[in-house]
């Protein structure tokens, strides 16, 4: 079969080995999934591909063109989504599409035959500025300008992270309806994402592990993609009571017309964890920074650990642990300063900060990287000790949004274990997760569509009421009936 | 205490930024060895060039006096008027000299003659300045030489405060406004703004720590480095110019610190509306220039339309400049200066509130 892409002997060094002896074929009109933990080389792979970066050793030819002599012949002729940043939040969606042909000399028109199955979804939103999209229209909108020049073959470098199920499916669903006529080549962290690649290289600290079908390498690596389920607690319900630490009553958060949160009732018992679900846009975010205490509601009211959010907002601060999407640690202090600032700021004596210090970082087995720069930890541990600190004073309630985004399963799960611990320590915890799996380590769930709550209970209530197998399907079945023009 | 241990991490932070460590040695070394330099508001090296058209004596000894001149740089005697000219239109001379036919012969005879002074006026100052200069030259040659006193020697002149007229001095003092409004404003207002992007700040929203507390620690290390920076350039000023302060250095201290918290209160009445660097950047580039500008840091304040001169009543750089020239060149005491301590903290004041209860941690 024809090669596409063709990597060999690929080594890149910066201050740690990035990639090391990396070899891989990749055939015309697949769809190649590129997978591993955070640091494992992924990026700098792609960045070599796309001949933005410079390998020490190796070479690769992308489409038949060597990654260095031909520079420029390459650049024609691909599509590269780096993550998050490829689109200009100031211009509108039309303006972005215009302005990526137009990099490439080519015009919407000419590339519209291509793009349309996609754009079409996302057309009459296009006089709306790109910053103002959902998570899941933008990556519509990204791929369409990585798509405008017909490149024959598309880099996506975790083109879905942070982006509800329903819309990661529907955009891989898109990626199927090009593989013939182009080859891809894509990074993602979720499982179901890996399973709908026709091969997948398992990358981990810079070398490959493994090239197969997706059953073969998750089967062969199963340790870090598919480990064990985690036992539910059940001796911790005994520990739970009737006793309500949130109690919420017809909460709206409006913004002009628009109601991010529209009326929303619900209850959250002590010791419980609560999973707090719904698709980008749904208005998970801004209920929780009401319930945190760090916005006001318009409408309705409710208490959090006994308090009001609407009057006694900073006495709730006292009773709460906060973990944000965006990483809430101060990335130029190091591991053990930052414990130290967030457990002075809540008022503990030097004393008992550093007994816990000690004890937590022995339990997380970091005692060697107190001293580190946080921003020189990989993310998975970095979100592992920002929920850490997050507990870190033994809160009433912590508030989790999106904790494990971008992490691989295995990362995933130690966390999960993490948070098992805290609750049963008696910590009640708020979770929201894009990850299904994760939603049934839930005590109980309720899934947000449009700014309501359209379903409250327990994993295995919902998939019963229903009728579904699995969180996946359910979280699916709900989040289709949204009518809300962004999603 | 919690404010002390914020403190401590901004510290911790400001010695792990490379970009700081900088500003503190090279800001003070640049502001104080270079500017006041460059920011000169004397005029020299006019280019002139002279059409002797007498070839005297007497002629010739003003063209000496003139090459001999350190305001102007002599390029050579030209053959006539046009040619001169010709030297004006490609930039090579600034002021024309011409010297009259029988100019000696005339001046003997007790008659007047005429000598034209030219000048290429399209920057008014260094042309008026030029011709002042020629002027002076030229009539004190003529003077001594013919032996009757003209008004040169009638009246005398005394420069009060600043002997030598140097320019530095007066500016010296002025660029620590600068400095200050660049280090106590615009540096911990992109600080702020530094952890909107991040997200830090929300996790520290989320806890009970006051903003009263946050913004506290955020601004007490930028006034002692801003205190530090400026001490620094008291002392270069000293050494590289031998300029010291002649009033009290606790007066300009006291100017230096209500300067700080105006400008620190104003970064963050910014940093408080603006959610991206970029934003905030722009914001405070446009007020901060603007300020400085119409502040009378460059320019007599008095020479401004009479509308651009009542807006430095509301401009606190205005009231610093004018209070720190004051202190640091005349020697002033606090008496003379009360107006502008009103002003400045009047000012401070405004801000802060402003700052404090536009800072909401629960929106």
């Amino acid at each position: 079969m024809e090669k596409s892409i063709s990597v060999s002997h690929l080594s890149k060094r910066y201050e740690v080995q990035a990639l090391q002896d990396v070899s891989f074929d990749v055939n015309r009109g697949e769809i190649f999934g590129l997978i591993g933990p955070d640091g494992a080389g992924k990026t700098t792979l792609f960045r070599i591909l796309t001949t933005l970066l410079l390998a020490d050793e190796g070479s690769a030819t992308v489409d038949g063109f060597d990654v260095v002599t031909g520079m420029k012949a390459i650049r024609r002729r691909v599509g590269y989504m780096p993550g998050r940043f490829s689109l200009y939040q100031d211009l509108t969606v039309e303006e972005n599409l215009q302005f990526f042909a137009t990099l490439f000399s080519t015009t919407v028109a000419e590339g519209y035959a291509l793009i349309a199955p996609i754009y079409s979804q996302i057309e009459r939103f296009k006089t709306r500025k790109a910053g103002a999209l959902s998570g899941g229209m933008k990556q519509k909108l990204a791929l369409c300008c990585a798509l405008v020049h017909r490149p024959s073959v598309l880099f996506l470098d975790e083109p879905t992270t942070g982006v509800d199920p329903v819309s990661r499916k529907e955009f891989w669903d898109m990626l199927e309806t090009l593989r013939q006529s182009i080859t891809i080549l894509a990074a993602t962290p979720y499982m179901e994402e890996v399973k709908r690649c026709n091969r997948v290289a398992f990358l981990h600290e810079g070398r490959l592990k493994g090239v197969g079908s997706p059953d073969e390498i998750l089967e062969k690596f199963k340790d870090v993609f598919n480990p064990p389920a985690l036992q539910h607690h059940e001796e911790s319900t005994s520990e739970k009571t009737e006793e309500n630490v949130i109690q919420v009553q017809h909460l709206v958060k409006a913004f002009g017309d628009f109601h991010a949160v529209d009326d929303i009732s619900f209850s959250v018992h002590r010791g419980e964890i609560f999973g707090f679900l719904g698709a980008n846009g749904a208005g998970k975010t801004t209920a929780m920074h009401i319930l945190t205490g760090l916005s006001q509601p318009t409408g309705g009211h409710a208490t959090v650990a006994g308090f009001s959010v609407s009057t006694e907002y900073e006495q709730i601060k006292r009773h709460i642990g906060y973990m944000s999407q965006k990483f809430s640690l101060y990335e130029d202090l190091t591991v053990a300063e930052n414990i130290r600032l967030f457990g002075h700021i809540y008022g503990m004596a030097s004393a008992e900060i550093e007994s816990k210090l000690n004890r937590m970082l022995q339990r997380l087995q970091f005692t060697d990287h107190a001293n580190d720069i946080v921003s020189s930890l990989p993310l998975g541990w970095k979100q592992k000790l920002a929920f850490s600190v997050s507990i870190f004073y033994e809160p009433d309630i912590v508030f989790l949004d999106e904790p494990t985004g971008g992490v691989d399963p295995a990362t995933r799960r130690q966390f999960w274990e993490l948070i098992y611990e805290a609750a049963q320590r008696g910590i009640t915890i708020f979770v929201t997760t894009h990850y299904m799996d994760e939603a049934e380590y839930c005590d109980r769930i309720s899934i947000m569509v449009d700014g309501k709550i359209s379903a409250i209970g327990t994993p295995n209530e919902l998939k019963t009421r229903f009728n579904q197998p699995d969180m996946n399907s359910v979280f699916t079945l709900l989040a289709r009936q949204s009518t809300r023009q962004s999603d | 205490m919690r404010l002390h241990y914020l403190i401590y991490k901004e510290l911790l932070q400001m010695k792990r930024n490379p970009f700081l460590k900088v500003l503190v040695l090279i800001y003070p070394v640049f502001i104080m060895c270079v500017m006041p330099w460059v920011m000169n508001m004397e005029v020299k090296n006019i280019a002139v060039v002279v059409v002797d058209n007498d070839r005297s004596t007497l002629s010739q000894q003003l063209v000496h006096r003139i090459e001999a001149s350190h305001y102007f740089v002599f390029k050579g005697e030209k053959a006539s008027y046009s040619d001169a000219l010709n030297d004006i239109e490609q930039s090579e001379a600034d002021v024309i000299v011409e010297l009259p036919d029988h100019f000696e012969r005339d001046r003997m005879q007790g008659k007047q003659p005429q000598i034209l002074v030219a000048v290429n006026a399209v920057n008014g100052t260094k042309g008026a300045m030029g011709a002042a200069y020629m002027n002076r030259i030229v009539t004190e040659h003529l003077s001594a030489d013919a032996l009757f006193s003209t008004l040169t020697d009638r009246v005398s002149t005394l420069y009060l405060y600043n002997k030598h007229l140097d320019s530095k001095l007066f500016m010296v003092p002025a660029l620590m406004g600068i400095l200050l409004m660049m280090v106590c404003g615009a540096l911990p207002a992109l600080n702020i703004v530094a952890e909107k992007e991040t997200g830090t700040i929300e996790a520290i929203n989320v806890t009970p720590v006051g903003k009263f507390s946050f913004i506290m620690a955020k601004l007490i290390p930028y006034w002692f480095l801003g205190l530090i920076v400026m001490t620094i350039c008291f002392v270069l000023a000293w050494l590289v110019y031998g300029i010291t302060c002649v009033g009290s250095l606790g007066w300009v201290y006291l100017l230096a610190l209500l300067l700080a918290f105006c400008f620190s209160g104003f970064g963050l009445v910014i940093s408080n509306y603006n959610q991206t660097m970029q934003q905030a950047m722009f914001v405070l580039w446009f007020f901060l220039v603007v300020l400085m500008l119409m502040s009378g840091l460059f320019t007599p304040v008095r020479s401004m339309p009479w509308w651009a001169y009542l807006t430095t009543f509301v401009n606190p750089v205005s009231y610093f400049i004018e209070g720190i020239r004051t202190v640091f060149v005349r020697g002033g005491d606090f008496q003379s200066i009360l107006p502008q301590l009103l002003g400045l903290s009047v000012f401070a004041l405004f801000f802060d509130t402003w700052a404090i209860l536009s800072y909401r941690k629960n929106e």
